[in-house]
């Protein structure tokens, strides 16, 4: 028995935990809302590499749990794989999606509204909502940390937009 | 019969354990649960000796002592199951699934969000369904 969720409820509800850690909880502090995100991000995360890697042998080294991400845990996430994933053999791992699902739906919006600003406004708000969709991606983040140290890797993950809904995600495991 | 089974975290401490038997002998099969930690380690760190069943979250046999066999499992979040049991011809088979059915329930148990990981498992519906586990490895090793 497979049993799914509702991919766009699963979105209803990210953009929902980002707007209300950003705009109420923690309005002034960016930061703080970051780490909440990704502390849900990594429950989820722990909880979900539990249950994924139920039936197979356990991995002998921390390729082989990136490959598990890459592979079969993003399939059963975003049901596709990581398009592509590049090491230095030195504990940096770069996981790129070039079709986000997550990001798939969200567009960069050029809304020049920002007047009052010396600056100028495009960039102004290009800053902006390249803003927002970092802190809607501090969950997967999360969900990738909080799976890998589930696996005994302890690591950091950050996410780099590069142009939507193309995303890498950088992992670097601490030694 | 199974007289006892244990989970045990990845820094070896208890999360879950319950023994099934009549008599007072809590202490004792807890003294064998903790015996076996070693075995696993060993096991684990040397694994030439278990050969084609590398890195397989089935252990096998730990070890035997006069009255029980103790078997045991390691998933790859390196939490650790572990089975007292008290017959003798036991088939790898029946105990690879107790373990799998042991397996699926402890997923199920942690992932309730209430569940604060590295923490005892206190949930009853847990607690049921294992009951419910240790009886149904009884039947379908003698039926």
């Amino acid at each position: 028995m497979v049993r799914e969720v509702s991919e766009s409820c699963v979105e209803s509800l990210l953009t929902e935990i980002v707007s209300s850690y950003c705009t109420g909880f923690y309005a002034n502090k960016p930061e703080l809302a970051a780490r909440r995100i990704e502390a849900i991000g990594f429950q989820v995360g722990h909880q979900l590499s539990e249950r994924y890697t139920m039936d197979r042998p356990r991995f002998s080294d921390h390729l082989e749990a990136i490959k598990f991400i890459c592979k079969d845990f993003w399939s059963e996430l975003f049901k596709k794989q990581i398009d592509n994933l590049k090491t230095n053999h030195r504990g940096t791992f770069v996981l790129q999606d070039n079709k986000f699902r997550w990001l798939a739906r969200m567009s960069m919006d050029p809304s020049l509204e920002t007047s009052g600003s010396i600056q100028d406004p495009a960039a102004m708000a290009e800053n902006k909502s390249a803003q927002a969709i970092g802190m809607h991606l501090y969950f997967p983040c999360g969900i990738i940390r909080g799976s890998l140290s589930n696996l005994g890797i302890p690591c950091a993950v950050s996410a780099d937009i590069s142009n939507l809904p193309a995303c890498s995600f950088v992992i670097r495991i601490k030694a | 019969m199974i007289v006892c089974v244990a989970v045990v975290g990845h820094q070896n401490n208890p999360l879950y354990i319950q023994s099934f038997t009549e008599a007072d002998d809590a202490l004792k099969l807890h003294h064998i649960v903790h015996c076996s930690l070693d075995v696993v380690d060993e096991r684990v760190n040397n694994p030439k000796k278990s050969g084609p069943t590398l890195n397989e979250t089935f252990l096998g046999m730990l070890y035997p002592t006069e009255n029980y066999k103790v078997y045991g499992y390691l998933t790859n979040t390196k939490v650790k199951f572990i089975l007292v049991t008290t017959d003798l011809d036991v088939r790898d088979a029946d105990v690879r699934n107790f373990f799998r059915r042991f397996h699926a329930a402890y997923v199920d148990a942690v992932s309730n969000p209430f569940h604060v990981p590295g923490k005892k498992i206190t949930s009853t519906i847990f607690a049921e369904r294992v009951s419910n586990i240790v009886k149904s490895f009884g039947l379908s090793s003698t039926g």
